[in-house]
């Protein structure tokens, strides 16, 4: 029943993931392995949005983690192999962290499935014990900040159609199992500081995040940070959406933390595969040198400021919906403190977005000198993409009815 | 009918924009410029004569056009229009001109979209596409010194659009109907637990688009890099996005005198503030811009009076006022462009006509200004208020001069041109439009017998600041040696040790930030982390 619902919930997920691997096609040069490795990217995620039991998430999250490493060193050299080791380590720890926990749990209630565990768990020992071991293991494979110490170098390292789906998908596989785990296994138990200790963790993500992409001389480095701080934006989702008394899917922040994420991951796919075509063209990606790109390749330099956009949190995008569903949502709840950093986090955004596109469309003394024409199929896919995610920003501005679908059961059934 | 027209009115410039991207359609573009707008000047006579609505359900977009929106849409979309005219002749010999018409239909876009939008969404999407946009008109010349001013710029609009996104979304939070229409929710809005609140942070947004003090620093550093024609539809149309935002938002029952208050003050300190600086300025772009920040301060205590007084029938005066000003200072900026390139086509009659537009500023009689000023009389009444603003009238009477003075030494580069011999035709047309418009227009809105304008007193108390003006720029060209040099921008400068610290911060975050990513730091903050959330967890019951 859960996951029928979950299925239906997930179906513009879905339509997201499918999306992004037609677009990768597009890019990939010939070899199997990164069809394979993205193929299995899909198929985990695929498994993590309707899985219902907490032992299958492990298994989804193993193969989302072993198929994403060697995406990350997919080129071979030495840098992107200490970073892909990074990101293995991290994530191994992340994993052991995350199956101690299930463990701790199926030894104390006999079961791992969420739909029957979620009457069961009680505020015991043990419990949050369990829970905060695979929170913390999945916040470390999710890179929030201050665990982010593998996303830039991985991020930034791997193949542009890669890192697109890594900083796009990838990291939300584990987001959304940590909101599996609150949302429908812990909702009614609860614990406000832990709630604000997520959000502050987010907050933090954001204006670290954002300060640094300011400072990145590199385009792929400024996207890496920026991912860093977008993740942040989702962790606001807990204390919003857990704070009100109704079941958290209905409320209008959880809805605004989907959002966020899809059209985030639409964004940010458009950006790193924009800033990949420019890197081929240009033979760098380094921001000073991009006087003239806005000339030289108008089409790529507008889907990046449109995916810029959306991240700016400017009308009409999913970016734009998203902030505004987090910002009534704290303000209706009165915690004001979330509306400031998120206002804030738009303002920093703001500032790396047009640093970037400030000098691409500045003038260049001399033409910019094009290394490598760029197929204008390629170009339109990455606009195609950055369009997405200003289709988003059309949602009616309310709780979708879609996520609440089945998950009413879960809460009405827990509360006596 | 008034659905097409609504949305053709943004739509028009948009369509245009895209086209662009076929090359034999961007190769002409100059020629669409001044095109885009006719269906905002058609719109704007169409809803003076009765308003126009319609909304778009689905997507909960609705626009309105009302007699202040088509006031101010008709003078804006007017000057667009010969604006337009100008630049193809002004740019004859540009090498980018293609790129910059591009921002310019952009910028058109929202500068004419936002009178009409009629909910929040649409009113801050168009909002943010005349504040955004108008970033591609600014930088166009590129030198360094110019880019630092967009950057200041870019910085005032996006503060500006996060305090209207707060104050948007509370607003939204607190309209009992859940729709999001501006109407709706400002009617909600005294019931709201936030409306103190709300009414400040519109207050503040609108307050950095139309430069009050002390947010005005951008204001002289943008008009002074923007090419001239860019310049003349941003300070006249672009900040009229600010003054829209005040009619729209503004509660003018009487409920909220506190802030009227607030606003009167700072406006009538912002109209004296402009003077003052504007005087020790000598480059006319940056003496027109103290003169904007001088002029909407004016508006703005105009905003607060009607607050105070609780009268909602002040709109539309202050709007018939504002749409005088958007014609008074395009011209006046094209009038700068006209000297400069073909010093030898202005006639004399030319000069006349622009001596007692920009007298008509302070309300010289019988000039478009002084209908405008007539107007708005009632609304600012015969106390305090009254005094000092027919005060500032005085000192927007020797800006002028100084401004006229300014203009006469201003060197004309190519005067050999019979092409731009041209440019003085749209300058001109707006010209005459912000002498003779107000006289067509008066009764109608302001609902006073236009007999009445020749009455005796009226025309004393209009006369004596511009002799105050008159005395005061003489006695300041006596002394001009005394006079110190105000840097451009004034107070934004005060704020360069914040920018230090910023960047300070920055670099501590980036040091943090190397740190936490070292393996042994991120192993015990993992662990930590798991402490943390584990205990808090535990503390609750």
């Amino acid at each position: 029943m859960v996951m029928t619902a979950i299925v239906v919930g997930a179906t513009g997920l879905f339509a997201r993931g499918q999306f992004a691997g037609t677009v990768a096609s597009s890019e990939a040069r010939g070899p199997v392995v990164f069809w394979v490795l993205v193929l299995a990217i899909w198929s985990a995620l695929n498994i993590v949005f309707v899985a219902e039991d907490l032992f299958t998430l492990y298994v989804a999250l193993e193969l989302l983690t072993f198929a994403a490493v060697p995406l990350v060193c997919f080129d071979g050299n030495a840098e992107t192999l200490a970073a892909a080791l990074r990101y293995l380590l991290f994530a191994l720890i992340g994993s052991v962290l995350y199956l101690l926990g299930t463990a701790l749990i199926y030894g104390t209630h006999g079961t791992l499935d969420i739909g029957l565990l979620a009457p069961l768990v009680q505020a015991d020992r043990f419990v949050w014990v369990a829970i905060s071991l695979m929170t913390v293991g999945l916040l470390a494979k999710t890179a929030l900040f201050p665990l982010h110490l593998w996303l830039p170098p991985a991020h930034a390292g791997a193949p542009a159609a890669a890192s697109a789906v890594l900083s796009a998908l990838v990291v939300k596989g584990s987001f959304f199992i940590i909101v599996r785990l609150w949302f429908d296994l812990i909702p009614h138990l609860p614990n406000p500081l832990s709630q604000q200790i997520l959000g502050a963790l987010g907050a933090a993500a954001i204006i670290v995040g954002s300060t640094l992409a300011i400072r990145q001389a590199r385009l792929k480095l400024l996207i890496a940070y920026s991912t860093v701080a977008q993740i942040g934006y989702l962790f606001l989702v807990f204390p919003l959406a857990l704070g009100a008394t109704v079941n958290p899917w209905t409320t209008i922040a959880a809805t605004g933390g989907v959002i966020q994420l899809i059209s985030h991951a639409f964004a940010k796919a458009a950006m790193f595969m924009a800033a990949g075509l420019i890197a081929k063209a240009i033979g760098h990606d380094r921001i000073d040198g991009f006087a003239g790109l806005g000339r030289a390749l108008p089409i790529t330099v507008i889907a990046l400021g449109i995916g810029g956009l959306s991240l700016m949190g400017l009308p009409p995008s999913g970016g734009f919906v998203a902030k505004w569903m987090m910002l009534t949502a704290s303000v209706t709840q009165g915690q004001w403190w979330w509306a400031v950093v998120i206002l804030f986090g738009g303002l920093l955004a703001a500032i790396y977005i047009f640093r970037v596109l400030g000098q691409a469309f500045s003038l260049s003394t001399h033409p910019l000198h094009l290394e490598k024409p760029v197929p204008l199929g390629k170009q339109l896919t990455v606009l195609g993409l950055a369009l997405a995610a200003v289709l988003l920003g059309f949602i009616p501005m309310e709780p979708l009815p879609l996520l609440s679908i089945g998950h009413a059961d879960i809460v009405g059934g827990v509360q006596p | 009918m008034s659905g097409t027209l609504l949305t053709l009115i943004w739509a028009t410039p948009l369509l245009f924009l895209l086209l662009c991207i076929v090359a034999p359609v961007r190769r002409h573009v100059m020629w669409l410029l001044p095109l885009a707008p006719l269906p905002a000047l058609f719109a704007s006579v169409v809803a003076f004569a009765g308003d126009l609505q319609w909304s778009i359900t689905p997507l909960g977009m609705s626009f309105v056009i009302d007699r202040p929106a088509s006031l101010l849409l008709g003078a804006a979309a007017l000057l667009w229009v010969m604006a337009g005219f100008y630049l193809r002749i002004f740019f004859r010999t540009e090498t980018n001109s293609q790129r910059f018409a591009m921002w310019w239909l952009l910028t058109m876009t929202g500068s004419l979209g936002v009178f009409t939008a009629a909910d929040l969404v649409s009113f801050y999407l168009l909002f943010s596409v005349v504040s955004l946009a108008a970033y591609g008109l600014i930088v166009h010349e590129g030198s360094a010194q110019v880019r630092q001013s967009t950057a200041i710029y870019i910085g005032f609009a996006v503060m500006s659009e996060a305090f209207l996104l707060i104050a948007f979304v509370m607003l939204a939070a607190t309209s009992p109907s859940g729709n999001l229409l501006i109407a709706d929710a400002v009617t909600a809005l005294p019931s709201s637990p936030w409306f103190g609140l709300i009414t400040g942070l519109l207050i503040l947004g609108f307050g950095f688009k139309i430069g009050l003090v002390p947010f005005n620093g951008w204001m002289p550093l943008t008009y002074a890099a923007a090419p001239i024609p860019a310049a003349a539809v941003l300070s006249g149309a672009g900040v009229k996005a600010g003054v829209i935002g005040f009619i729209r938002f503004m509660p003018f029952d009487g409920d909220l005198a506190e802030w009227g208050w607030l606003l009167v003050i700072a406006g009538l300190f912002s109209a004296f503030y402009g003077v003052i600086i504007g005087i020790t300025q000598s480059s006319p772009k940056t003496i027109l811009a103290y003169s904007s920040i001088s002029q909407m301060g004016f508006i703005a205590t105009l905003f607060g009076a009607g607050m105070i007084a609780g009268n909602a029938g002040a709109v539309v005066l202050i709007a018939f006022y504002a749409a005088h000003h958007t014609l008074m200072k395009g011209a006046s900026f094209l009038a700068i462009g006209a000297f400069s390139r073909s010093r030898s086509s202005v006639s004399t009659l030319l000069i006349v006509l622009m001596v007692l537009a920009s007298l008509g500023l302070a309300g010289l009689p019988f000039t478009g200004g002084y209908l405008a000023k007539l107007a708005v009389k009632d609304v600012l009444g015969e106390g305090t208020i009254g005094t000092l603003a027919a005060l500032s009238a005085g000192g927007t009477a020797l800006l002028m001069v100084h401004f006229l003075r300014t203009l006469s030494t201003v060197s004309s580069d190519r005067n050999d041109s019979q092409i731009e011999a041209v440019l003085t035709g749209p300058w001109a047309a707006v010209m005459l439009a912000c002498l003779v418009g107000p006289w067509v227009l008066y009764s109608v809105v302001t609902g006073y017998p236009l007999s009445a304008v020749l009455a005796g007193s009226d025309l004393f108390k209009a006369f004596w600041p511009i002799v105050l003006g008159g005395v005061l720029a003489i006695i300041l060209n006596r002394y001009r040696a005394y006079v110190p040099k105000v840097r451009e921008g004034d107070i934004v400068w005060l704020g360069r040790p914040f920018v230090t610290m910023a960047g300070q911060m920055g670099c501590a975050l980036e040091a943090m930030d190397t740190s936490l990513r070292r393996w042994p730091v991120a192993g015990i903050v993992l662990l930590c982390l798991i402490l943390v959330i584990g205990w808090s967890m535990q503390l609750t019951p």
